[in-house]
């Protein structure tokens, strides 16, 4: 499934809210398109260790070559960075807002003058680790650095997993909100798994 | 005592609400008290100093005094003693001075400083349960935001985690799953579990610790 995400070429800010059934795909669906737009992806993970995720992405076939992590779970959950993960940055918690913030000043300075694009995979699981008042200041400061460098961000995010505030808070920092599960595309894709078929 | 301060009590809401929209406001209050004191000090001149009468007409003076008492509490005090002055000087013009006019006058000092304080410490009882009300209201407030906190960080993470798991058997049902993968993946599960566990025993902990959100009929039955 390929999502429109044209509006990512002009360097937007997305905030794409999806089923929780379906987030995994729908994160591989983006980076599918990204990649196929020739940008250069940052997948900042709290959900999936990065090393499955690159598994799945590469599965896939998906472009490694354009796909690089900030994996903010994996040292938290193993203990331990796990071998052959030196392309990726770890962070030792979820919940280290500070060395998250530098970790992705430092990524996005590396790719200035390149089409740059963070993906954030998700909201949702930063909300089991951080209050949803510090979420909210976070992602502001990561939108005002995207914008600043010109580079492009989707936040993913659980749909009816975000309250009211805070999803009208995010709202606000971002150019646009996808409904992954309202969009065209995933509607038919119900209908197929149902067995009424395509119209 | 500590006075009440009518104009905040008024802007407050509640009952004083309902009571602003049938009485008089400042302005006519005054202009009532002045009315009323000019009928009373007519009929102390008319029927006392010409008819020679002190007889039924001081009733009227209690209509005054107790609608000052009121609406300005012991300040009304002044007015019942300007009535009682007044009472005075006709009954010593006229010559009937006696037992009858001490009582009287002492009937226009016990009503009115009766009436006063009762009118006072009832609109310190509105202002008091106006007050509370509204601290209820600001905790009731805050406990509906912890507990949307909450929800938001236990209740919807668990269903994500839930979806994780449900993958995580379609890999373990598949001909050839990953378990290296598999296993750091329910790494990733069971470390998001803990920290909603411990989630959960802050929720607890502010609980025990009783802290000022969470009121006690909250409390009591969030530990239920």
């Amino acid at each position: 499934m390929s999502i429109d995400l044209t509006g990512i070429g002009q360097n937007r800010l997305f905030l794409v809210l999806s089923s929780a059934e379906r987030l995994k795909q729908n994160n591989i669906s983006i980076i599918r398109s990204l990649t196929g737009q020739g940008h250069r992806v940052v997948v900042i993970t709290s959900n999936h260790p990065s090393a499955v995720l690159k598994k799945l992405y590469a599965a896939e076939g998906i472009d490694m070559g354009r796909v690089s992590f900030i994996d903010t779970i994996t040292k938290y959950a193993m203990g331990r960075v796990p071998e052959g993960q030196e392309d990726c940055r770890f962070i030792s918690s979820p919940s280290n807002l500070t060395d998250l913030g530098i970790a992705i000043t430092e990524v996005l300075n590396t790719l200035s003058g390149q089409k740059a694009c963070l993906l954030f995979d998700s909201i949702s699981t930063l909300l089991i680790y951080i209050p949803s008042t510090n979420i909210s200041k976070f992602i502001h400061f990561i939108t005002s650095k995207l914008r600043l460098v010109d580079a492009s961000g989707i936040f993913l995010a659980v749909e009816k997993g975000l309250d009211p505030l805070l999803l009208t808070q995010l709202t606000t920092y971002v150019d646009g909100t996808i409904d992954m599960d309202l969009s065209p595309r995933a509607e038919e894709a119900k209908k197929v798994r149902s067995g009424a078929g395509p119209s | 005592m500590k006075n009440v301060n009518r104009g905040s009590l008024e802007r407050e809401g509640g009952s004083s609400d309902r009571r602003r929209t049938k009485s008089p406001g400042a302005n006519q209050q005054i202009w009532i008290l002045v009315i009323l004191g000019a009928i009373c000090i007519g009929l102390e001149i008319g029927v006392h100093l010409f008819f020679r009468t002190a007889i039924g007409y001081t009733h009227i003076f209690y209509v005054l005094l107790v609608l000052a008492a009121i609406w300005y509490y012991q300040k009304a005090l002044v007015v019942a003693a300007a009535l009682v002055a007044a009472t005075f000087l006709t009954s010593g013009i006229v010559g009937d001075f006696s037992w009858a006019t001490l009582l009287r006058a002492v009937m226009f000092l016990v009503v009115t400083w009766i009436v006063a304080r009762i009118s006072e410490e009832r609109d310190r009882a509105k202002a008091e349960i106006l007050l509370q009300k509204k601290a209820i209201e600001e905790k009731h407030s805050a406990l509906v935001g912890y507990l949307a906190e909450v929800a938001l960080r236990m209740k919807n993470p668990i269903t994500l985690m839930r979806d994780n798991m449900a993958a995580i058997r379609l890999q373990l049902e598949s001909e050839k799953p990953d378990l290296e993968a598999l296993k750091m993946e329910l790494s990733v599960q069971i470390t998001h579990a803990d920290q909603i566990i411990a989630n959960f025993r802050e929720l607890n902990q502010a609980i025990v610790e009783e802290r000022d959100e969470i009121p006690l009929a909250y409390r009591d039955f969030l530990t239920r």
